[in-house]
């Protein structure tokens, strides 16, 4: 993207939030069908500020979705009833989703970044 | 009037299609962002938003950037509500000469401005005032985290007494902040407003109901939402909820609605009440209230929390 100089800028300034102009208003549209602008946040990454992240351990998951309404940065994938992962490039590492998990034990944990994924899974607690 | 979007459960209300993007530069852990998907999940009309500068609207607007994927704008700091009643007005005109364009029909806009105590409060309080007094059919929906978060924590007249703050600090000559919460919600009941509510995120249920009382009503509706914040009050980002609970089980955040300006209902009930006690010292900003010679506020506290309580139930009895 280009970016533009102070002095290059109109006073005012119009962004667009997607391409093409969607037949439906977004909220009808699952984010992955939308046409997003290079101006989106969307479309920009934010993993860089965590200093741990949750992982998500789909076996203990009852699918309340508490994680999905709480999380402050739209992060926690959910469809159809159904939650399925965590966005890595717009999650912080708040940590909200771990705390709010009522499972025991918790289906949300958070992990050291260089930590993989699988492993994290493999050291998972036991129930207390 | 179109259809209200049913809600009946998180799972049901979790199929919903966000129109608040990710990557906005909000801290971690900030409440803004949940309380923002609540109420724009809490409808599927089109949307017409407008923001006052503050925390929200530096975070979500940053060049080249937008988190909105609904018609969003920004003026100045004191006139998010003048803003979104302009939009308000024009559509109204416009449908009434039939120019509205024809992807516009059988579409019902709702018109939202979001403000933050700073800009709810202090500085845009005259220009709030104008529209609830014109009568325009929006919501104002004030992001109540109690201080001037975005330009480093100065105190606003949400900022409650003891807290301390950048601009009222405490130490050895002063408690911190010394002056009461303006009770924002009565003031604009007392506009007449046909719809007046204090919620908070972690209510969800409370709020979305809330949210779509206001969008059902025609007027001004003014939504003051609790919104814990993790950089000022000084808690661990992974708290948020775990404080608003807080402060809604302590009853330092009653919540209640009042319609037409007068019919109040409390609208949560803590089943077991914590004392105001715990509220403030799960908070970095009343550290000090626990040193000994402070100690005298935290039982005025109680009691200003009590009796307001007291007051908030005996209208509620009278229902006036």
């Amino acid at each position: 993207m280009k970016y533009l100089g102070w002095d290059e800028l109109l006073p005012g300034a119009i962004l667009f939030s997607f391409d093409e102009e969607m037949e439906k208003d977004a909220c009808e549209v699952l984010p992955e069908n939308r046409p997003y602008a290079e101006t989106n946040s969307h479309e920009a990454y934010v993993g860089d500020w965590r200093v741990l992240k949750p992982v998500y351990n789909r076996d203990l998951c009852i699918d309340c979705q508490f994680c999905w309404i709480y999380c402050p940065d739209v992060s926690i994938i959910s469809r159809d009833k159904k939650m399925i992962g965590v966005d890595y490039d717009h999650c912080k590492g708040c940590g909200i989703c771990v705390e709010v998990c009522p499972t025991n034990p918790k289906s949300l944990l958070m992990f050291e970044e260089r930590i993989e994924n699988e492993t994290a899974l493999a050291q998972w607690p036991e129930k207390e | 009037m179109s259809e209200m979007k049913k809600i009946k459960n998180l799972k049901e209300f979790s199929t919903s299609a966000d129109r608040f993007e990710g990557a906005n530069l909000l801290c971690p852990g900030c409440a803004h962002s949940i309380i923002v998907r609540e109420i724009l999940n809490a409808t599927n009309d089109p949307l017409v938003l407008s923001a006052s500068t503050g925390c929200l609207e530096v975070c979500t607007a940053v060049y080249p950037y937008t988190s909105w994927d609904a018609s969003w704008i920004h003026i100045g700091f004191e006139n998010s509500s003048t803003a979104i009643a302009g939009a308000e007005a024009m559509y109204k005109t416009l449908k009434r000469k039939g120019k509205l364009p024809a992807s516009c029909e059988g579409k019902s806009p709702k018109f939202i401005a979001f403000g933050g105590d700073g800009a709810t409060y202090d500085i845009g309080f005259q220009w709030i005032s104008g529209c609830f007094e014109r009568g325009h059919d929006m919501m104002y929906v004030c992001l109540d985290n109690e201080v001037y978060a975005n330009t480093g924590g100065q105190r606003s007249s949400a900022t409650p007494i003891g807290s301390s703050t950048t601009t009222s600090p405490a130490g050895r000559v002063s408690y911190g902040e010394k002056m009461n919460k303006k009770d924002m919600v009565q003031i604009m009941a007392a506009h007449g407003s046909p719809y007046v509510a204090q919620v908070a995120p972690n209510k969800w249920k409370d709020m979305i109901k809330k949210i779509q009382k206001g969008f059902a009503t025609e007027g001004p509706v003014y939504i003051n939402a609790m919104s814990a914040c993790t950089t000022e009050w000084k808690f661990a980002p992974d708290d948020t909820i775990a404080i608003s609970d807080l402060a809604t089980d302590s009853l330092v955040f009653p919540l209640y609605e009042i319609e037409n300006g007068t019919k109040l209902t409390i609208t949560y009930r803590p089943k077991n009440k914590i004392p105001v006690r715990d509220y403030l010292g799960a908070q970095g900003r009343f550290k000090h209230l626990f040193k000994p010679e402070y100690e005298y506020l935290i039982d005025e506290w109680q009691k200003r929390v009590d009796d307001y309580w007291e007051y908030l139930q005996r209208r509620e009895e009278a229902g006036v």
